[in-house]
């Protein structure tokens, strides 16, 4: 297919690709054709009947459709003769007769295909008098996507798109000929987490934003190239703004992230830029409460506070927590400061040190687009990443890839073709070291080595099929590109560590392990990392002890970087608790959020700064409280969960006084160490980045300009990670028992009862907000869907509402993470979210949320 | 009139509802045969014949076959039995008169491209068709004659009655296949074609019902014995569906080939109503007007396709001078704009706004430049459509404005007399 051959288009001779669509071959020489149903990210339809041109045949010439037509060598096209000129604006004439011609209120003005191909190929004046259709005006799809039906033209770009891509088709035509409507099927609503692209894809005003409709006209916005900061995909989008207030977003293309998709996360949960919840001058604790202040008294407050703990207690006693949700230029001038300023490797953030993250993250996100098999382990993409489970979902419908999932709920992809096996918490070594073991016995048979005796000879847990582990161990032996990926619920708390080693295991014993790659849920956990926010890492994710690492970085910061490494992320709060630690400084972190008896620790502190963009509950406890400036309103890079750093720019202003982080700390060095001064003079967030890719040695090619739009990878073989067989101990887990019968299942959920969508208040009651279980276990403790329940473990209870859901595991209960008001952290002790529970009901009301 | 049938030869001779009466009546002789000369030769008898589809679109049968055999399985072949168009009623007839001859003509069709999965796809307004086809089918399964064999050969085949739900659209090959497929309606875009890429994605033959029965005495008698009756560009015989003012409507069975004259006057008995011919719609509502004049023509489709008409399935709808022939265009206007199915623009707005000119011109009001607009809208649904059911919609009002002498300035057509009280004869 990919030969070039020569075709012809009124009487020009041009070169195309044998067998391409005419629409593509044409559009590659700068021929217009015009189009409506055509879009190059779905399968040709020829519905609306715009492109028709005529071909030379044997029978003549015939009008055909440029979109569905494959061209061949020799084929001559006439796009211009009359006769195709007339078909097609015979077919615009139609396309008119009904659309409202409302203009000048409707979204699309201005940026709309229809307008356009209006003026460049419409009749000119309209032969028809009568009276327009009458249909459905602003139609709730959704929440989030409204339908005019009158303005619609019936080009299936919506219906497709989500068949096509997310694989869930939620819209369709009813009624037939001139009556026909785009609607949703009865009793159901558009809620696949893609929807909004449907916005995007719609080549008139028939489907709109319900969050941005009516707030600006096309042509008034100012258009920002950037980047979705809610995962670690990192998805390419465009801030679109007027007078400095965000207006929406809408997907960029990006081949190698995100094709041209976004997640309705991603697309409609912008509010954090302009919400009235945001902190938008600094707080400073004054007769015991936070009190408005200017930044400078703020700032020297900071000094002032740092100064004193270091000067009584030395640098080791002040502790700071970055964060993976703000960029590689604020987690590196924390860093920096930390190090450089203070003198401590007290530094680290919630996925950082504590996570089990390959520090290399994923091999690469379109490796899934030609991979023979795909391994999700203890990761859930349709919550944790929609734009890359359709991409995982095509790779199965078109190319019939199997999907192996190892999870401990049945996540939605399970739906499809593979091997799902499901262990529950305390079950996957069992299920990892038999799956390694018959892979090697598979490979035996093909004459390899021996059976490592470590190797548990153990028949695997009844609850796994022996089928279903052969089918597992043989798909992945065989495999020849599989993309393989491991998720957090498997790398995180107790227990973790002999997972990973058991699962690195398996994968070597096939012999993937340069397959083997994390699928990081936080934007930036991948960059935070590479420019050095963690405890026993320099910038570069470089020992603390490499010399030439220190000489480098030494000489850059014009300081000594203390040899002694730091506490990380949970070692710094119970610091904080045993008087260990008298200061910290948090920046876009929030441990007491995540588990409200942090603030027992915390309040241990002498001095306490939160870095923030709202009022957060470790806010609250703070000395002193510096706004900051959110995503939309400093430039920066964030580096995806493939390695890609990638930019973005500034779009508005800050909030009120509220400032970029990178401007902060900038500020808070030069007063805290006069004498560092020249190490601490770079004014703009570019200019910080310059700096990273001279401390960041994977980063050192990179430019602020050479990053471009769609962002640089850094190449996965420059940092090496040993990867082999090797024993390991299976971490010790406790028991269901009588008292805490159930096992704890934590995990990620879209519609999260978090900040983001607590500041977009259209989006804040999506998505349940409650604890899982099976129905069968519900149905055991008496309990029903709704009822408000009690969740106990040893360290703590949360109450929260129940949701029934056949998905879950019998005997284990899923509580989701930023569940509104019911912080699942409460019921972790010291050993993380591996743990058991009792489940209760609760005869009072749960109290409402505020 | 010295024709003796042959593909309704047993209609009302052998019980439809017992397989035993149909091979008592020579039922299974030409699967018999078929199996006798093996896929090749099968293909090669029908490829020689030159047998057209007779559905309508004309298409050479041998072609299909041809192309469908040498395609890798898995393949199907689907006997189109969703005949709506009106005027049509020449398949019903069959299904319910002798339902075993299509259950053998998809049989032979099935072993002859290798087909091992079959379909009967029947409108599902024939309730009669539908009981009598699918206990055809149930007697052979039960006979032993499918399933795992065919008649005595080790040859697997599935055949299912599907039925439809009552849309035209369904009737068009592409859409009839996203039916079975249990999805709605919608034509598909060809090229692909149905041959490589039909039903469920697969290589399909898909033949009308009469198609498939033209194998039966095809490949008992060969193709120069069919060849003998009717031109050579499209030979054999052909059922007519005579309806409308005539004085013996109903199923005729001539070559192909015999005239108009032949058909109305001879096979029919003649105009009834006026007593005058006034017009007469060949092919349904998807077909064209003719006139007193064209009487002549031969009934195939190369000799009406020169004189601008089309045989299309063989309907004949014969109108007297006395039928308000506005009111006829009218309720063909209303057929296309209900049955429209939506998919593509010329269609949908293009079946709409033709209906909304024709009710102008039924009242009595047409707006200056309206039967330009008309011509245009016409024009652009024939040139536009996706398919067939588009592309025909204005056939029948274009011959009819073409050849019936309207009169803008009065409003009639001149062929037409005063409207005589019967106006809604087809509403």
């Amino acid at each position: 297919m990919s030969d070039w051959i020569t075709i012809t288009i009124d009487g020009r001779q041009i070169q195309a690709k044998d067998g391409e669509l005419l629409t593509d071959a044409a559009r590659r020489a700068g021929i217009d054709i015009p189009v409506f149903c055509s879009h190059p990210k779905l399968d040709p339809l020829g519905a609306c009947r715009m492109c028709l041109v005529e071909q030379e045949t044997p029978r003549g010439k015939l009008l055909i459709t440029a979109c569905t037509t494959p061209v061949r060598e020799g084929a001559v096209f006439h796009v211009s003769s009359e006769r195709a000129v007339d078909a097609r604006q015979g077919t615009l004439e139609l396309i008119l007769i009904n659309h409202p011609l409302d203009c000048p209120i409707c979204d699309k003005g201005g940026e709309c295909p229809l307008q356009d191909q209006t003026l460049k190929h419409g009749p000119g004046k309209s032969h028809f008098w009568e009276e327009k259709q009458h249909k459905a005006k602003n139609y709730p799809l959704s929440d989030l996507v409204l339908l005019d039906q009158e303005r619609c033209i019936i080009c299936w770009r919506c219906i497709r798109y989500l068949q096509e891509w997310e694989d869930k088709p939620q819209l369709g035509l009813f009624h037939r000929g001139g009556e026909t409507v785009i609607d949703k099927f009865p009793g159901t609503e558009l809620n696949a987490y893609t929807s909004g692209n449907v916005i995007d894809l719609c080549p008139v005003g028939a489907l709109t934003n319900r969050l941005a409709r009516f707030s600006y006209r096309p042509w008034e916005l100012e258009k920002t190239p950037s980047i979705c900061t809610h995962c670690g995909q990192g998805c390419n989008l465009r801030i679109d703004s007027r007078s400095h207030r965000v207006r929406r977003h809408v997907a960029r293309e990006n081949p190698a992230v995100n094709d041209e998709w976004l997640c309705d996360k991603g697309r409609f949960a912008d509010g954090i830029s302009f919400s009235a919840d945001r902190l938008t001058v600094p707080l400073v604790r004054k007769d015991g409460r936070l009190q408005p202040a200017t930044w400078e008294e703020a700032l020297s407050r900071v000094v002032e506070g740092l100064k004193e703990v270091v000067d009584r207690s030395g640098p080791q006693a002040v502790g700071a927590l970055a964060s993976a949700k703000v960029s590689n230029e604020a987690n590196y001038l924390l860093g920096k400061f930390m190090r450089g300023v203070l003198g401590s490797n007290n530094i680290d953030y919630r996925e950082g040190s504590g996570l089990l993250a390959d520090p290399r993250g994923l091999p690469a996100l379109a490796d899934v687009h030609s991979a023979d098999l795909i391994v999700l382990i203890g990761c859930d993409p349709a919550e944790e990443m929609p734009v890359l489970a359709n991409f995982i979902k095509r790779a199965s419908i078109r190319r019939s890839v199997p999907l192996l999932i190892i999870h401990a709920r049945r996540p939605e992809l399970a739906r499809y073709p593979g091997v799902f096996l499901n262990p529950a918490p305390g079950e996957e070594i069992p299920l990892f070291d038999a799956l390694t073991r018959a892979t090697l016995e598979a490979r035996m048979e093909a004459g390899a080595e021996a059976i490592p005796d470590w190797l548990s000879a153990e028949t695997p847990p009844a609850a796994f099929p022996a089928e279903a582990v052969q089918e597992a161990a043989r798909l992945l032996l065989n495999a020849e590109k599989p993309f393989i990926a491991y998720g957090m619920d498997y790398a995180w708390g107790f227990g973790a560590r002999g997972i990973l080693a058991a699962l690195v295991n398996w994968v070597a014993a096939a012999g993937h392990t340069e397959r083997l790659g994390f699928l990081h849920i936080q934007a930036n956990a991948q960059g935070a990392g590479d420019v050095g926010a963690l405890p026993h890492q320099l910038p570069g994710r470089r020992p603390l002890n490499d010399e030439k690492a220190r000489a480098e970085l030494e000489a850059l910061w014009q300081s000594t970087i203390p040899a002694q490494p730091g506490l990380g992320y949970s070692g710094m709060i119970d610091a904080a608790a045993n008087g260990l630690l008298k200061a910290m400084y948090v920046m876009a972190a929030d441990p007491v959020g995540e588990k409200p008896a942090h603030a027992e620790a915390l309040k241990q502190l002498s001095f306490l700064v939160v870095q923030e963009l709202f009022l957060t509950e470790t806010a609250k406890l703070a000395d002193v409280v510096l706004p900051a400036a959110s995503y939309a309103e400093t430039s920066g890079t964030f580096t995806n969960t493939e390695r890609r750093v990638q930019r973005a720019p500034q779009a508005v202003r800050p909030l009120g006084k509220s400032a970029p982080d990178w401007l902060i700390l900038m500020h808070l060095a030069r007063r805290f160490a006069p004498d560092k001064q020249n190490a601490w003079n770079t004014t703009s967030p570019e200019a910080v980045f310059a700096e990273i890719t001279r401390a960041v040695p994977q980063y050192r090619d990179m430019s602020w300009e050479n990053l471009g739009e769609e962002g640089r990878q850094w190449p996965w073989d420059a940092l090496s990670v040993s990867r082999e067989l090797q024993a390991h101990n299976g971490g010790l887990l406790n028991e269901p028992d009588d008292e805490y019968p159930f096992r704890l299942v934590v995990g990620n959920q879209l519609w999260d009862g978090g900040t983001i969508f607590a500041a977009t208040p259209q989006m804040a009651h999506l998505g349940i907000q409650a604890a899982r279980l099976h129905p069968d276990d519900a149905a055991s403790l008496g309990l029903a869907a709704g009822d408000a329940i009690e969740i106990r473990s040893q360290a703590g209870a949360i109450q929260t509402t129940l949701h029934l859901d056949p998905n879950i595991k019998p005997g284990t209960i899923f509580v989701p993470f930023s569940l509104r008001d019911a912080p699942v952290g409460t019921l972790f002790d010291s050993r993380g979210p591996r743990t058991v529970v009792a489940v209760s009901k609760v005869e009072a009301p749960v109290a409402a949320p505020a | 009139m010295s024709y003796r049938p042959i593909l309704t030869a047993r209609i009302g001779k052998v019980d439809p509802t017992s397989l035993d009466d149909y091979v008592a009546h020579g039922g299974f002789q030409a699967l018999k045969r078929a199996l006798a000369l093996g896929p090749d030769a099968i293909i090669d008898i029908v490829t020689q014949a030159n047998v057209l589809g007779r559905g309508g679109a004309a298409f050479p049968a041998g072609i299909k076959w041809k192309a469908v055999s040498t395609e890798p399985g898995p393949k199907y072949v689907v006997a189109n039995a969703d005949e709506s168009e009106p005027g049509t009623f020449k398949d019903r007839i069959i299904m319910e008169g002798d339902p075993f001859s299509l259950v053998e003509g998809v049989i032979i069709a099935s072993y002859a491209v290798g087909a091992h999965q079959a379909y009967i796809y029947i409108r599902g307004e024939y309730p009669l068709a539908i009981t009598r086809v699918q206990n055809a089918v149930d007697a052979c399964y039960q006979a032993g004659m499918l399933g795992e064999r065919i008649l005595d050969r080790r040859y697997p085949l599935d055949i299912e009655v599907r039925r439809g739900a009552g849309a035209y659209i369904c009737g068009e090959e592409t859409a009839l296949f996203e039916s079975i497929e249990g999805k709605r309606g919608f034509p598909r875009i060809k090229p692909p074609f149905p041959t490589q890429v039909g039903l469920f994605g697969r290589p399909t033959l898909i033949n009308n019902v009469e198609t498939l029965i033209n194998a039966l005495p095809l490949v008992q008698h060969g193709p120069d014995w069919f060849r003998t009756m009717g031109p050579l560009d499209s030979p054999g015989p052909k059922l007519y569906c005579l309806s409308g003012r005539i004085r013996r409507p109903g199923l005729v069975e001539a070559p192909m080939g015999t005239t108009l004259y032949d058909l109305i006057y001879n096979y029919g008995g003649g105009v009834t109503g006026s007593g005058e011919l006034g017009g007469v719609l060949l092919g349904g509502a998807a077909g064209t007007f003719v006139t007193a004049d064209d009487l002549d023509v031969f009934m195939d489709f190369g000799s009406l396709r020169e004189i601008d008409a089309a045989l299309g399935s063989g309907v004949v709808i014969v109108f007297d001078t006395s039928v308000d022939m506005k009111a006829v265009l009218r309720r063909i206007a209303r057929f296309f704009a209900h049955e429209s199915c939506g998919k593509c623009y010329p269609c949908q707005l293009g079946t709409q706004r033709q209906l909304e000119i024709i009710e102008r011109l039924a009242a009595d009001r047409l707006r200056p430049g309206d039967l330009q607009l008309l011509s245009e809208v016409g024009q652009t649904m024939t040139d536009a459509s996706i398919c067939g059911l588009g592309q025909t919609a204005h056939s029948a009002i274009r011959t009819a404005l073409k050849r019936f002498d309207f009169d803008p300035s009065t409003g009639h057509f001149a062929r037409f007399g005063p409207p005589s009280g019967v106006q809604e004869a087809l509403a």
